[in-house]
C-alpha cells in the first residue's frame, strides 16, 4: 500500500483519532453531559478536587496538630473520650529546659538573618549593577548550583570545613596564627555557619530581584545632586530595596527556625535548638505527642509573630521615607 | 568612586563564590583520599571509596529507595500542582486569595513543624511510617512549587489558543489535554526536576515519617552520628554531580520557555 500520509498530518481524515474516539464514545458522552453541561458545572468540576486536596492535605495536618495539642493523650486509647487540657502549653512555661532553647532559636534565627543580609547584599548589588545582562545568568547560576544540593550533604561539607583537622584550622596553623586547632565544631558558631550556608540563597534572590527593578538613574540623580556613595546607598538604594530586604529576612528567619539535622550534627549541648526539643517528644513512645504538638505550634506562632512585626516595621520605615 | 565600589562589590561576589564552593570542593577531595582519616594532608589519591559504595548493599538500597520515593512523589505533586494552577489561572472568582494562600502554606511552614504535623496526621489517618507516608509528605510539600512554576507558564498562554480548540469541537477536557498540556511541557519538566531534587534530598520529613528502611539522607545522617567516613564523601559527591547536572538541565529547559513562549 502506498504511503499517502502528509508529514505531520493525520493518517486518515475519515477515521477519528484517539481524542475523537473518546469524544464519540458512549460513556464519555454520558459523563460529559452530566459534568460539563454548563460553565458552572465545569467550574465546580475544576474547583472541587483541588479545594478538597487543599483542605485535607495542606490545612488538615496543621488543624490536626492544633487539636492534638489540646488533648491529654494521643493517640487516644480505644473506648476513652479524650479530655481537653491546656497542660501541654503550661509545661512550656514551667521549665527553663524548654524555653531556653526556644528563645535561643528565635535569637539565633534573627541574628542569622541579619548576618545573611550583610553577607549577600553586596553580592546581589554586584549582580544587579555591575554584571552585564548577557553574563548575569551565568554569574547567578554559579551560585545556584550548590544550593540545589540537600541539607545533609551541605552540613557534612561544613563538618569537614570546621573540624579540628579541617581546612580552616589547617590554614590558620599554616599562617602561624594558632598552635593548637580551634574547636569550632559542636558550638553555636558551627551551627550558625551551617545555617547561613544553607539559607543565604533565600536572601540573595529577593535582594537581587529588588535591586534589579531599581533603575540605576535614581542613584545617578542623587550623585548629580552631590550625594556621596554612602549617602546614596543609605538614602536611595537601601530604602528603595527594603521590600527585598523584608522578604529575604522573613524567609531566612522562618526557614532557620525549622532546621533539625544541621543543629544536631554541628551543635553541642550548649547550642540545643528548639527543633531538637520538639523532636525529643516524638522519639519516645506515644503519650508525649500532645506536648510536642503544642511546642511545635508555639514555635510556629512565635516565628509568624516575629516576622509579622518585622514586616510591619519595614513597611512603616518605607512609608516615612517616601 | 564607582570604580572602587565596583571592585569592592566584585570582591564580595567572588568571596561569596569561594565561600559557597570551598566546603563542597573539600568534601569531594576527601572522597578521593586513600585513608579512612578525613582531614589534611592528602598524600595518596584513590577511587576505592566509590567501589566501596557500589559494594555497600545498605547504601545502594537507600539510593534506590530514595529514587523511587522521589519519582512517585514528583508524579503526584505534578498532577495536583497543575490542577491547582489551572484553577488559580481562572482568576477573579470568589475565594481565590484563600486558595492561593492554602496552596503556598506547605512551603512556608518551617521544616521540623511540617514534619511533626505530617507525622501526627499520618497517625490519625492510620498511615504506617514508611514509603507511603514519605511519598505523601513529599508530594504535599512540593505542590506549592509546581503550582507556582506551572502557574507562571500558564499566565503566558494566550486565551485564543484554547478558544480556537473549543471552536473546532474540543470539549474542555480535550482542549486541556491537546492545547494547554503540551504548552505547559517545559514548565512541567522544570518543576518535575526540582521536585525530584527536593524529594531526593529531603531529610526532615523522611526522618520523621520513615520506617526501618532509610532514605539516603537519613542513612547519611545516621552514619554521621557515629563518625565521618570516606564512603559518605563518595556517595555525597555522586549526589552533588547528579544534582548539578539535573538542575542545570531543568534551568535550561525553563529558560527556553521564557524566551519562546510569549
Amino acid at each position: 500500500m502506498a504511503d499517502t500520509t502528509i508529514p505531520g498530518g493525520r493518517a486518515d481524515p475519515d477515521r477519528p483519532g484517539l481524542w475523537g474516539a473518546l469524544l464519540a464514545s458512549g460513556p464519555y458522552r454520558a459523563a460529559s453531559a452530566l459534568l460539563l453541561a454548563s460553565p458552572r458545572r465545569q467550574f465546580w468540576l475544576l474547583a472541587i478536587p483541588p479545594i478538597l486536596w487543599l483542605l485535607t492535605q495542606h490545612l488538615g495536618p496543621m488543624l490536626q496538630m492544633l487539636y492534638v495539642s489540646f488533648v491529654d493523650a494521643f493517640p487516644v486509647p480505644p473506648g476513652v473520650e479524650p479530655s481537653f487540657t491546656l497542660e501541654n502549653y503550661g509545661r512550656f512555661f514551667a521549665e527553663p529546659v524548654f524555653w531556653t532553647p526556644f528563645l535561643r532559636t528565635l535569637a539565633f534565627s534573627a541574628g542569622l538573618a541579619a548576618v545573611t543580609l550583610m553577607l549577600t547584599y553586596p553580592v546581589a548589588y554586584f549582580l544587579a549593577r555591575h554584571v552585564g545582562r548577557r553574563h548575569r545568568l551565568a554569574f547567578l547560576l554559579v551560585l545556584l548550583i550548590p544550593f540545589w544540593v540537600g541539607e545533609i550533604v551541605r552540613t557534612y561539607a561544613i563538618m569537614i570545613l570546621l573540624g579540628n583537622n579541617g581546612a580552616v584550622n589547617l590554614v590558620l596553623r599554616w599562617l602561624g596564627l594558632i598552635e593548637m586547632p580551634i574547636p569550632f565544631m559542636y558550638t553555636g558558631f558551627s551551627v550558625s555557619v551551617g545555617i547561613v550556608y544553607l539559607t543565604s540563597l533565600y536572601m540573595l534572590l529577593p535582594l537581587y530581584s529588588a535591586l534589579e527593578k531599581l533603575p540605576p538613574s535614581y542613584a545617578e540623580a542623587a550623585a548629580d545632586l552631590g550625594a556621596g556613595p554612602l549617602t546614596r546607598f543609605f538614602k536611595v538604594t537601601l530604602p528603595l530595596t527594603l521590600e527585598g530586604v523584608a522578604s529575604g529576612c522573613t524567609l531566612v528567619f522562618l526557614i532557620s527556625t525549622g532546621y533539625y539535622a544541621t543543629p544536631v550534627l554541628l551543635g553541642g549541648p550548649s547550642s540545643t535548638v528548639f527543633a531538637e526539643t520538639i523532636a525529643g517528644f516524638f522519639h519516645n513512645a506515644g503519650d508525649e505527642w500532645p506536648t510536642g504538638a503544642a511546642f511545635a505550634l508555639l514555635m510556629f506562632l512565635a516565628a509568624l509573630v516575629v516576622s509579622g512585626v518585622f514586616n510591619r516595621l519595614m513597611r512603616m520605615l518605607q512609608g516615612t521615607r517616601r | 568612586m564607582t570604580r572602587t565600589t565596583r571592585i569592592l562589590m566584585g570582591a564580595a561576589y567572588w568571596a561569596f563564590v569561594v565561600y559557597v564552593f570551598v566546603p563542597l570542593i573539600l568534601m569531594v577531595m576527601m572522597g578521593f583520599k586513600d585513608s579512612r582519616f578525613i582531614g589534611f594532608p592528602i598524600n595518596e589519591w584513590t577511587l576505592r571509596w566509590y567501589g566501596e559504595v557500589l559494594r555497600d548493599a545498605e547504601m545502594m538500597g537507600a539510593i534506590g529507595y530514595s529514587a523511587v520515593i522521589a519519582v512517585l512523589a514528583t508524579a503526584a505533586s505534578l498532577f495536583v500542582g497543575t490542577w491547582i494552577a489551572v484553577l488559580l489561572a481562572r482568576g477573579g472568582f470568589w475565594g481565590r486569595p484563600v486558595i492561593l494562600g492554602l496552596t503556598l502554606l506547605p512551603a512556608l511552614i518551617p521544616g521540623i513543624i511540617s514534619a511533626i504535623a505530617f507525622r501526627i496526621y499520618a497517625r490519625q489517618l492510620g498511615i504506617e511510617p514508611g514509603m507511603g507516608a514519605i511519598v505523601w509528605a513529599h508530594a504535599v510539600h512540593n505542590v506549592p512549587f509546581v503550582a507556582l512554576v506551572v502557574g507562571a507558564r500558564l499566565s503566558t498562554l494566550p486565551g485564543s489558543h484554547v478558544e480556537a480548540a473549543r471552536d473546532l469541537g474540543a470539549d474542555p477536557l480535550v482542549a486541556f489535554m491537546r492545547v494547554t498540556l503540551p504548552y505547559l511541557g517545559p514548565a512541567l519538566m522544570g518543576a518535575g526536576v526540582f521536585c525530584l531534587l527536593l524529594s531526593f534530598d529531603d531529610f526532615v520529613r523522611s526522618y520523621f515519617l520513615g520506617g526501618y528502611e532509610p532514605t539516603l539522607p537519613v542513612l547519611i545522617f545516621a552514619l554521621l552520628r557515629s563518625g565521618m567516613s570516606p564512603e559518605i564523601n563518595a556517595v555525597s559527591t555522586v549526589v552533588l554531580v547528579l544534582t548539578a547536572v539535573l538542575g542545570l538541565w531543568a534551568e535550561r529547559s525553563m529558560r527556553r520557555m521564557d524566551g519562546g513562549g510569549r
